[in-house]
């Protein structure tokens, strides 16, 4: 590690005084082509499009991915979540942050290369860039040439690509809180609401800047996560890494000459792992920061080894101890530690999800008197109870209360019955005899049981009051 | 994090003021998320007066008022890190 750390500090000076004097420059990255492009291309359909047609997916009537903000319920496939499951959510962000400690430890930054929205946004704005611009090449030649109608037309078709692409993103955004077919209904006779057009544009805006202007910046600045996974790597991370020993010494060479003889290594210094990088670093410096593990600079060298005759994998996903002549161990104590805990959070979920009862109960207490005396002589409390039925289905339900001997309960309704997704107020009185009363004050707990579902029930605690003994 | 302290002094005006806007914003994400899961702002109604809005909009306005929050914060510890 320590091998590790002084080559990513002394390069980062290096590129620290560079950058300060001439600021953030525009990298002009080449296309790669390859079996990791190829892997990557497939991850930017995969994810996008599950991005893209999740919201046009139905279920059970509605949208089958639905976080109707609006009427606080998030609705995944069959399962309606309510606010009060808030803890669910929590969980899974922290089984999701365990999950990516665990896998950076083990293979580095793939999550980088593959699968972060950043990236995989990024690739497709690359791609309209390349549509409309041409390569690298015509690329940087457009951008020195002066301002001309043509360059206008060019430099106009691209970004008029990226923001359509852009507010089409932002209206699918959308559409994960809104309905969609609402929301396109609204937006064809042009009556969106003002908070959506807000976060269509909002969400728009922030696709079109990042993944049209900012690109690897975000990465290189921004990502909290790329500042943070260093400290998960040890030297069995799965890295990005150039074979010295074998490369150097650099230098350009005729195909089939006896490179060995003229004291060469295996690098041909042809300055393309450089050229493809989306962050413009040179990994024959050695791991840095800056590397998002995109995995670019792999194929295009293994294109260069098989068109030189040489064994592909000069560049190529390894382990420091690998590079370093050692053997590199799968099984370590931080991949268990992050493995157990992982594992533990995950049974956990799985318990909590299983054992989630879809009712939720609050019980107030009549605000106006602590207790009232009843014509009859009777201490009397008065509570709203508000049960909260989050199944779909209607339930009926009996409602018994304990806690205290001799305890009277009266009810205006007569049967409880609480439909799918309804939130009941059932106003409840509970009398005593002061005579039964040893407190002022006693804890009393209703139990609501679901007459027609076995174990749907629900119990809560409050208080009677009387007066002082 | 030997990087982040090198980096600091390097690091271009609009770089810091993107980091700072986007860290806050993702807090303010979080503080957003977790104050509207307990608070309703339709129970909300009857204590407090503001203008009429629907629930989105008032999750909207209490998200950027969250944002002006977390990025007021950042903006001065940044400012009196400076040290200068
Ligand atoms: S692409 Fe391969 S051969 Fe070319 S400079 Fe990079 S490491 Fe050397
Ligand atoms: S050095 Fe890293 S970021 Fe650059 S092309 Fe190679 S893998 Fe990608």
């Amino acid at each position: 590690m320590s091998h590790l750390k002084v080559k990513v500090d002394q390069k980062l000076k290096d590129e620290e005084s560079l950058a300060s004097n001439v600021g953030h420059q525009k990298i002009y990255s080449k296309e790669a082509k390859g079996r990791f492009a190829t892997l990557r291309i497939w991850a930017v359909f995969a994810l996008l499009g599950l991005f893209y047609g999740l919201p046009w997916l139905q279920w059970d009537g509605r949208q089958a991915v639905l976080l109707d903000l609006p009427a606080r319920k998030f609705h995944i496939f069959g399962l309606t979540l309510w606010p009060q499951d808030f803890i669910f959510l929590a969980f899974l962000l922290i089984i999701a942050g365990m999950a990516l400690f665990f896998f950076t430890t083990l293979a580095g930054r793939l999550w980088c290369g593959y699968a972060c929205p950043q990236t995989v946004w990024t690739e497709v704005f690359i791609w309209i860039e390349r549509w409309v611009e041409g390569d690298r090449n015509k690329q940087m030649k457009l951008d020195k040439a002066p301002m001309s109608a043509k360059k206008f037309r060019i430099k106009f078709t691209k970004h008029a690509g990226w923001i359509i692409f852009s507010a089409f993103t932002g209206f699918i955004f959308v559409s994960y809180f809104t309905p969609l077919n609402d929301l396109a209904h609204n937006l064809f006779i042009f009556e969106l609401g003002a908070w959506e057009v807000f976060w269509i544009f909002f969400y728009g805006l922030a696709t079109y800047g990042n993944a049209g202007w900012m690109r690897e910046q975000v990465c290189m600045y921004m990502c909290p996560y790329a500042r943070f996974q260093s400290t998960m790597f040890d030297n069995d991370t799965l890295i990005v890494a150039y074979d010295e020993k074998r490369g150097d010494p650099r230098g350009g060479r005729k195909k089939d000459s006896d490179y060995k003889a003229e004291g060469l290594g295996s690098c041909i210094d042809c300055h393309l792992c450089v050229q493809v990088c989306p962050t413009g670093i040179d990994i024959r410096e050695g791991l840095q920061y800056e590397c998002i593990g995109c995995s670019a600079c792999i194929d295009v060298c293994d294109d260069v080894m098989e068109k030189m005759n040489y064994d592909k994998g000069l560049i190529k996903y390894t382990t420091q101890n690998n590079v370093d002549g050692k053997p590199t161990k799968l099984f370590r104590p931080r991949i268990a530690v992050y493995g157990l805990i992982m594992l533990g959070l995950v049974l956990t979920f799985i318990y909590l999800m299983a054992a989630r009862v879809p009712l939720h109960l609050d019980i107030l207490r009549d605000r106006n008197a602590i207790f009232r005396e009843t014509n009859e002589g009777l201490i009397e409390n008065v509570y709203t109870i508000k049960l909260v039925n989050m199944d779909e289905e209607a339930h009926e339900f009996l409602l018994t209360v304990d806690g205290l001997e001799g305890l009277n309960m009266e009810l205006e309704q007569e049967k409880i019955v609480a439909q799918g997704g309804e939130i009941l107020d059932l106003p409840v009185r509970l009398q005593i005899d002061e005579a039964d009363l040893k407190q002022r004050s006693t804890p009393v707990f209703f139990h609501f049981q679901s007459t027609d579902k076995d174990g749907l029930m629900i119990e809560g605690e409050t208080r009677f009051l009387g007066p002082r003994q | 994090m030997s990087e982040l302290k090198n980096n600091k002094n390097d690091l271009s005006h609009v770089q810091k003021i993107i980091i700072i806007l986007w860290l806050s914003f993702v807090m303010a994400g979080i503080a957003t998320g977790v104050f509207f899961s307990v608070i309703d702002p339709e129970a909300l109604r009857g204590c407090v007066t503001f203008p009429v809005m629907s629930r989105m909009g008032v999750y909207t306005v209490g998200f950027l008022l969250f944002w002006l929050l977390t990025a007021a914060s950042s903006l001065l510890t940044s400012y009196f890190l400076r040290g200068k």
